[in-house]
């Protein structure tokens, strides 16, 4: 027995706690390769903002308290780079940020502290004291690798701790729905952003002998690393690393956890546990009909705008799905 | 009658006698505070708070800005009672809520103590928290305040008074339970060679005791903890409870009454029967239908559904009708009525001024006497003599002679302290006690219950919300042999 509503709010506890550590992976990895790149070839840090679906909206409170953070530190990082991570990173108003996040998910397991097991509240609880504490001081870049390494840790372990403390009944299912649809939703974001911008950076250039090198194996490598799928990529490749491999990679390969196919596959197990899930199933299936275009379409090479848009259209069939679920199983009422 | 003792100098410490000494069920706690020394004491205060903010211990504080959720305040040194004198006090609540649960029963009913002379009718007539909406209807076991919080004060002279019965939605249980589970990571040594009786069986008892009211027929029934939502006070709590009961914790909204005036949660299967619900709304706002049409915290049909029999509610609607300060005043005469006993537990001695005598004494004593009005809540309109100026004290005699009913007064008590750790030190602050009667075909009294201390000095306010805080309460029993370590 689940309550709509307590469904509602686990759902969306899995999916902020999952949008905080794919964050938090997107900045840090994105840190490391820079502290890589040359810098003519540095990465630009505004496009990660696209990546979170966000407007980058800085509040005046912010451009002072980035003023003075300057000041003392402009030895150490960028404006855009200061700029971006607080965005990103610790900017209460920004609704997508890793702190916003972690707050929601802390507030939706406080309030269905009686059906998710207290090991997973205390977690996320931890996380979020630990935030608090240390979030004024996320411009330090040591101290925000430091922060970001635990939201990803912790977001693990709280799957972690669910997955064995928790019966796994429909409120499991519903963590594991919202876990599942976010991390697909966020690997098709990474690629229409992160790799649509390296395809583009590979199309400007004319390899004339005045241009500047283009590191694209390490470029690729950032984006691997930032879903966290560089050394299984490797294990599948066998082979250097090319751009649209990569890409079939995190779209199709059907036994890597955040590719679209593997996560798919797991959205769909999941719904046959619950009672009438054919809707839901259906708006999956569509979600295949997509991703088997967006496959094709991209599968001989596509340049960033090519590869964005088929993201773009992949991401929309994902929000319907999102809708029908929502539907079907967490509407509150009539 | 007998007459108010004047206020003596020094109020009654719980842990020490007048002389300091240690009252022999403090002496094993107070032997290692001494031994720990004022720093080490301070680090297990520190180490208690972290570990409520952890654990997620918390009330809400209403703002402006909507409700804050705040570490809930708790002292580390531990309010002591012996088990002797323990096992009194519960025989007392026992004695006192079976007493009352037949005067609501009989006010909702027959009304033979209206009939017999032992309550007057105009006062039921004028009661804010009658509802008329409840006549002739019979809860199960004749019982209709299940869950109870009686607050007990005492004395300089060590008398243990009931200040106050909560009847309708009392909060503060889970706070026991999570006070213990704080303390005994702060002082194990102290747990690990004394008897100190657990309070973790609660839930238990409650969840025994939800079970027992389920409609006739059904048998595991759905149990449904009701709260008003997220931004109440007590939300904590209503989680709380429910996840030791492994209960549904519902808002209103998650409720319809449907078919055969049934109550069914919405699940995401569809509608789900519901059988009893612990409510922790007030009455008003339990069913738009019957009572304040405004609510939108109830459930539109409730009433209807309860009275028809086919879903029980604890506390049952109507249930405040016996703890307004006016009923107060008659509890020792509903006890020797109802059970043909003397009462157990004092009450405050409280003169009616609907009745000539008692009149006559309380205009003649008014500096030594807190007057109050009987219908008015939240300290509003309360004189206390001793503090008062003369125009106060002719403003209080002349409101008395024009309506006495509406006017009772009480002795000023002298609260009891306990040690406490504040920035000053170890110093006594004022405490009181609320300890929970569970009520249905049997009775169950927590050991010991929520100790609440004013932190400031002289203080007598204990409200979490306004500075107060709360200590664990322990119940020693110095026959069980371990108290000679």
């Amino acid at each position: 027995m689940l309550l709509s509503r307590v469904a509602d709010r686990i759902y969306w506890a899995a999916r902020y706690i999952e949008r905080a550590e794919d964050t938090a992976r997107i900045v840090l990895t994105h840190g490391y390769l820079n502290a890589d790149l040359p810098g003519a070839a540095a990465s630009p840090w505004e496009p990660l903002v696209a990546i979170t679906g966000s407007e980058f909206l800085e509040s005046a409170n912010g451009r002072q308290q980035q003023q003075q953070q300057q000041q003392q530190e402009s030895a150490v990082a960028s404006e855009s780079e200061l700029a971006v991570a607080r965005f990103l990173v610790t900017d209460g108003l920004n609704p997508s940020s890793v702190v916003s996040c972690i707050t929601n998910s802390r507030e939706n397991l406080r309030t269905t502290r009686d059906t998710v097991p207290d090991e997973g509240w205390n977690t996320v609880n931890d996380l979020y004291l630990y935030l608090a504490t240390e979030a004024d001081r996320g411009s330090d870049r040591r101290v925000r690798q430091r922060l970001l390494s635990r939201v990803i840790s912790d977001s693990r372990r709280l799957d972690g701790v669910l997955a064995v403390a928790m019966t796994h009944d429909e409120a499991y299912v519903m963590w594991r729905l919202g876990r599942a649809l976010e991390r697909a939703d966020m690997t098709t974001r990474v690629l229409g952003v992160r790799a649509a911008a390296v395809l583009s950076l590979r199309a400007g250039s004319n390899n004339g002998p005045e241009e500047p090198e283009l590191h694209d194996e390490v470029q690729w490598m950032g984006v691997l690393r930032s879903v966290t799928a560089l050394q299984m990529y490797q294990r599948a490749a066998r082979s250097p690393i090319e751009g649209p491999l990569v890409v079939q990679f995190l779209l199709e390969h059907d036994r890597f956890p955040r590719s679209v196919r593997a996560l798919l596959r797991e959205i769909r197990r999941a719904l046959r546990e619950l009672t009438d899930p054919d809707g839901p199933l259906d708006a999956v299936d569509e979600v295949e009909a997509v991703l088997r275009q967006s496959s094709t379409a991209t599968e001989h090479g596509a340049d960033g705008s090519q590869l964005d848009e088929a993201m773009d259209a992949l991401q929309n069939a994902i929000a319907r799905l999102d809708r029908r679920i929502a539907e079907r199983y967490l509407r509150v009422g009539p | 009658m007998t007459t108010p003792a004047a206020p003596p100098s020094a109020p009654w410490d719980e842990l020490r006698d007048a002389d300091g000494r240690p009252r022999p069920a403090a002496h094993e706690l107070l032997a290692v505070i001494d031994h720990l020394g004022l720093e080490e004491l301070r680090a297990r205060q520190a180490a208690a708070t972290a570990d409520i903010l952890t654990l997620g211990i918390t009330f809400t504080v209403y703002s402006e800005a909507g409700g804050i959720d705040r570490a809930w305040p708790f002292d580390v040194i531990p309010r002591v009672i012996e088990a002797t004198e323990w096992a009194a006090v519960e025989r007392g609540l026992t004695q006192r809520l079976v007493a009352l649960n037949r005067f609501i029963d009989d006010v909702y009913n027959d009304q033979r103590v209206i009939a017999d002379g032992v309550f007057p009718a105009e006062l039921l007539a004028d009661s804010a928290n009658f509802r008329s909406e409840c006549r002739g209807i019979h809860p199960k076991f004749g019982v209709w305040a299940h869950i109870s919080g009686s607050d007990l004060v005492r004395d300089a002279d060590g008398t243990l008074y009931v200040l106050e019965d909560n009847l309708r939605v009392p909060s503060g249980v889970s706070y026991v339970l999570e006070n213990r589970a704080v303390a005994k990571r702060a002082f194990p040594e102290l747990f690990a060679r004394q008897s100190i009786e657990p309070v973790d069986a609660y839930t238990d008892e409650l969840n025994r005791l939800l079970v027992s009211l389920a409609p006739d027929g059904v048998g595991l029934p759905s149990i449904a903890v009701l709260t008003p939502g997220v931004f109440n006070s007590a939300y904590f709590e209503h989680s709380f409870l429910a996840q030791r009961m492994g209960a549904t914790l519902v808002e209103g909204g998650d409720l319809v009454v449907g078919e055969g005036d049934r109550v069914f949660m919405r699940t995401i299967d569809g509608l789900e029967p519901v059988d009893v619900i612990y409510r922790r709304i007030d009455d008003l706002f339990l069913d738009p239908e019957a009572f304040r049409p405004d609510s939108l915290l109830g459930v539109r049909g409730l009433m209807r559904a309860w009275k028809s029999g086919t879903v029980s509610i604890a506390n049952a609607p109507g249930a405040g009708v016996a703890d307004d300060k006016v009923v107060y005043a008659w509890v020792p005469d509903l006890i020797r009525y109802y059970c043909g006993e003397e009462p157990l537990i004092p009450n405050v001695p409280t003169f009616r001024c609907l009745y000539d005598e008692e009149r006559r004494f309380v205009l003649d004593n008014l500096r030594d006497l807190v007057v109050k009005p009987a219908n008015e809540s939240g300290g509003y309109g309360i004189m206390i003599g001793n503090r008062a100026t003369d125009a106060q004290i002719a403003q209080a005699a002349e409101a008395i002679e024009a309506d006495p009913r509406n006017w009772a007064a009480q002795p000023i008590l002298q609260l009891s302290t306990a040690p406490t750790l504040t920035a000053d030190g170890v110093e006594p602050r004022h405490v009181d006690l609320r300890p929970f009667i569970l009520t249905g075909e049997t009775s169950y009294v927590t050991a010991g219950g929520l100790t609440r201390v004013a932190l400031s000095k002289g203080s007598l306010i204990v409200n979490s919300s306004q500075g107060g805080g709360s200590k664990d309460t322990w119940i020693v029993d110095l026959g069980a042999g371990w108290g000679t370590y």
